[in-house]
């Protein structure tokens, strides 16, 4: 096992376990620590993956736009200590873990039988690659994502508006 | 031939669906709205690696997967933006933020 294997196994158990804190953290801002740990090791992921502008558009959206995000409506939505207790029943956790275990059962019997077990052909796609992918045959989704933030940003903005003028 | 660990693509794949799980278990498990959007921030991240994921070792001669892993991170901040937007509305008319006691969303 090379240094490389090391970090590798460092970063999946960083990532599992920032996805388990976000699941079991009484406290939503200790949830959120873990999203963005479970976040930084998908970054870390992505780069063993040979796409490194992947990893850094990962850090830049997720960890540096929608995590502020977060914080910002966790510290608008009232006082922290007035909050409810964050988990539902004992028999809703039952069921969620029920749920999400086939789920996970199901799609990791798939996964073993449909895709090969070995093997990592040479991975040459870089950035410029991506880019000539959107502006070729993904012009129309390229587009239409941009057309998507803009209509989202317009929406929260006018929801903001009418709900303080109504007041 | 001897590969080494991270040139397996199950390792990736376990770790997506493992992000996959905990995101559906606190969909369902979370009680107020911010939660379950975390939750389900979680949810589109495992996404995204699943889809690097086969990119990179079942077809490596075109950038497809890496393109829609940008788009679901584009749509994941839309969505965001637009669910955090709702839930302060509804933290203005309710005073909680809590999922099970919204029943109408009009009035």
């Amino acid at each position: 096992m090379n240094a490389g294997e090391i970090v590798f196994l460092f970063i999946i158990l960083a990532t599992m376990c920032g996805a388990a804190m976000t699941l079991f953290s009484p406290s939503i801002v200790y949830a959120l620590v873990g999203l963005v740990t479970a976040m930084f090791g998908v970054a870390g992921l992505y780069i063993y993956l040979n796409s490194p502008f992947l990893a850094m558009m990962q850090i830049l959206i997720y960890v540096g736009a929608i995590t502020v995000l977060i914080v910002f409506a966790i510290m608008l939505a009232g006082p922290l200590y007035r909050r409810p207790s964050e988990w539902t029943t004992r028999g809703k956790l039952g069921a969620a873990l029920g749920v999400a275990l086939i789920s996970l059962l199901l799609f990791f019997r798939f996964v073993v039988e449909t895709f090969p077990k070995y093997g990592a052909p040479r991975f040459v796609m870089g950035t410029k690659d991506i880019g000539r992918a959107f502006f070729n045959e993904l012009m129309l989704p390229f587009e239409l994502i941009s057309l998507l933030i803009v209509v989202g940003i317009l929406g929260a903005i006018m929801l903001a508006i009418f709900s303080r003028g109504r007041r | 031939m001897n590969y080494l660990l991270y040139d397996h693509l199950h390792v990736y794949l376990f770790v997506a669906i493992f992000l996959l799980f905990c995101g559906i278990a606190g969909v369902l498990y979370r009680r107020t709205l911010i939660g379950m959007l975390v939750s389900m921030e979680l949810i589109m991240n495992g996404a995204g690696l699943n889809l690097a994921a086969l990119n990179r070792f079942v077809s490596p001669e075109n950038a497809s997967g890496l393109a829609f892993t940008l788009i679901i991170m584009g749509i994941a901040a839309a969505e965001a933006a637009l669910a955090l937007s709702i839930i302060i509305l509804i933290f203005r008319k309710y005073s909680h933020i809590e999922g099970g006691n919204l029943e109408e969303m009009k009035d």
